[in-house]
């Protein structure tokens, strides 16, 4: 009959008058709360150490301890201890001073007991929130965490090298690398061992954008400043205010672009499209290039000024190509995380599977190895990826048994194939055989395939 | 599992600055709802029944006065002590009753009851009905329940008179599972 409260909260009551102690453990036990008292300060000590407590309700005037030694103590003892001072009105000053130290709130002597009621109801709440506070920072370090960059080769642990010494400095770095060797990981990295860490890790595609857009995407504009602006619009480097900008794809950015952006770089300070007056911004930059800058600049095609401003300290990730050793490694950690992400048996590549991909130049570099062992994952049969199941570009075997079929033929079952093998889960599968969404939904119709009934 | 609780009898018993006719209405309000002989008996002659006041407070003590009551509680059933003077317990300002879990007695206040006191005419019906929802409440506290969450329910906790009005005068089904049948079956 006790267990009534919603919420039900384990307390402890630390008052030197038993009928203090009585009241209040009746009271709270008929509210539903799980109660334990101490008498003195040595059984309030005796008692968080033998467990834990939610909300403890303690007497500041004891005799044997000063309270507010005696509140720090259990402080010390439990940091998660949620802690509220009795005392009666004489002794105000000394409940301002538990507070001062910690306490989540008083109440002076003698209270209503509806008073008591909502106090602990606070108590409660503030317990919770707190509890989530934490759940939630646990949570962001776990996001913030980026990728881990595998790779043991001399190229890789170098680049490690170089993330752990620039990390933690404000310096603005310069990833050089093909596409697809792991620049935005690389940046993560970067980001996520700078204080800059709880900060946003804003990432701007500058090869994906026009010359205005972009513009109007890095700075934002005000509303009406030009036709379509609707509305003020904040741009990316307001967006990474207290974190990082990594600017993808830099040698793409048009000359106007480019004096816009070293002017920012220079100055700290954004104004948006439209706007007179600038804004003062707090960002580390990160950029990527997967030309040769220098080759650029010869040519006028980058401003010397803005390479430089950007060239602080640079790091080059390798080829896949020139690191070899780092394939099977890079492999393994794939074949791991897909066969988890798909809820699928764990996987392992046959030697023979092992030696294609190693023999593999990768001119899609890390990414298409990743692709490829996704896409291996879905029509592989475990426990064992071979050959066979790896993509075309590598085996070139597929090409063969498929000929004989017509070109349609040939899509609908490998279409077919694919949805069967993402367990018809149209988003994965659209992904793998790298069209939309849309379009797969097209060529379902098409082909007339059918989810079967069991799912 | 023991036996269901029996309450085999309610013994009203007068605490000072109570009328008769308070206490008759009283009676007959719980009778009404309680399925056990309810009936007044004289007050037994104990100095400690006349109660303590609390230090500097013009209350009695609820806590000694419950006390007093237990120690001259006998035979079946459970004793009701009633007064018209104000409770307070060392702890809380004020209480309407007062009871302990498996104790022999319980203890009522209706001196925060009395329409009148809020500057209303005085409603002496209302007083008793409000009494014998506190009388009530303690015997629920006394054979074991607890505050309950449902505002609809007797065992919900009344911080103020109005909440006493608003409440019903029902045990729900939760709370009465544990209660004797006396209790709950009107």
């Amino acid at each position: 009959m006790t267990e009534r409260t919603p919420h039900p909260l384990s307390l402890l009551l630390v008052d030197d008058e038993p009928i203090v102690l009585q009241s209040l453990a009746d009271w709270f036990r008929h509210e539903g709360h799980e109660v334990e008292t101490a008498s003195n300060a040595k059984e309030a000590l005796r008692r968080v150490a033998e467990r834990t407590f939610d909300l403890a309700f303690l007497d500041i005037k004891m005799p044997g301890m000063d309270g507010l030694e005696l509140q720090r103590r259990l402080a010390e003892a439990q940091p998660e201890l949620t802690l509220v001072v009795m005392t009666a009105y004489a002794s105000v000053e000394t409940a301002v001073e538990a507070l001062k130290s910690g306490a989540y709130d008083y109440i002076t002597k003698p209270f209503d007991p509806e008073e008591l009621s909502l106090l602990v109801r606070r108590a409660g709440e503030h317990r919770s929130l707190r509890s989530e506070n934490l759940r939630l920072k646990e949570r962001l370090e776990a996001v913030a965490a980026p990728e881990p960059i595998v790779g043991a080769s001399p190229g890789m642990r170098r680049v490690l090298e170089l993330v752990e010494a620039v990390g933690a400095s404000e310096a603005t770095v310069l990833i050089k690398g093909e596409s697809g060797t792991g620049k935005e990981l690389v940046a993560r990295a970067i980001h996520a061992r700078s204080l800059r860490r709880y900060g946003p890790l804003v990432v701007v595609n500058c090869g994906a954008l026009a010359e205005g857009v972009l513009e109007s995407e890095l700075f934002g504009h005000e509303k009406g400043a030009f036709t379509g602006a609707q509305h003020r619009h904040k741009g990316k480097f307001e967006l990474a205010d207290g974190g990082t900008i990594f600017l993808d794809e830099i040698a793409t950015v048009g000359p106007r672009v480019q004096v816009d952006l070293l002017r920012v770089l220079e100055e700290k300070t954004i104004t948006r499209v439209g706007a007179q007056k600038p804004i003062p911004v707090d960002f580390r930059v990160i950029a990527a290039t997967n030309r040769d800058l220098e080759e650029m600049i010869a040519c006028g095609e980058f401003r010397e000024d803005l390479f430089w401003r950007l060239n602080v300290f640079t790091i080059e990730i390798p080829p896949l190509r020139e690191r070899p050793e780092d394939i099977e490694l890079l492999a393994g950690h794939f074949l791991e995380r897909f066969t988890r992400a798909m809820n699928r048996q764990p996987m392992r590549l046959s030697s023979e599977a092992v030696a294609a991909l190693v023999a593999y130049p990768w001119p899609g570099n890390v990414r298409e190895l990743q692709n490829a062992i996704e896409r291996a994952v879905v029509v592989g049969s475990p426990p064992s990826i071979g050959v066979d199941e790896l993509p075309l570009r590598v085996t070139g075997r597929e090409a063969d048994r498929a000929g004989a079929l017509s070109l349609e033929e040939v899509e609908k079952s490998h279409v077919r194939s694919v949805l069967e093998r993402s367990r018809w889960n149209v988003s994965q599968a659209a992904r793998l055989l790298e069209i939309d969404r849309g379009t797969l939904y097209n060529k379902i119709e098409k082909y007339g395939l059918e989810r079967p009934l069991d799912g | 599992m023991g036996n269901p609780p029996v309450l085999s009898e309610l013994r009203f018993v007068a605490l000072g600055e109570l009328s008769r006719d308070q206490l008759d209405r009283l009676v007959a309000e719980v009778s009404r709802r309680v399925a056990a002989p309810c009936r007044v008996v004289p007050t037994p002659d104990a100095s400690e029944l006349h109660g303590r006041l609390l230090d500097g407070r013009p209350q009695l003590d609820g806590d000694h006065l419950l006390g007093a009551l237990e120690g001259v509680a006998e035979g079946p059933g459970l004793v009701v002590g009633v007064t018209g003077r104000d409770l307070g317990r060392k702890i809380f300002r004020f209480v309407f009753g007062l009871a302990r879990s498996g104790g022999p007695a319980l203890l009522v206040s209706t001196a925060r009851l009395d329409p009148a006191l809020y500057g209303l005419p005085a409603d002496p019906a209302l007083s008793a009905r409000r009494a014998s929802a506190e009388v009530l409440h303690e015997l629920g506290h006394a054979f074991g329940a607890g505050h309950c969450p449902r505002a609809d329910c007797i065992m919900h906790f009344a911080p103020e008179v109005e909440s006493i009005d608003l409440r019903g005068m029902r045990f729900c089904g939760s709370c009465a599972r544990d209660l004797p049948e006396e209790l709950v079956s009107r």
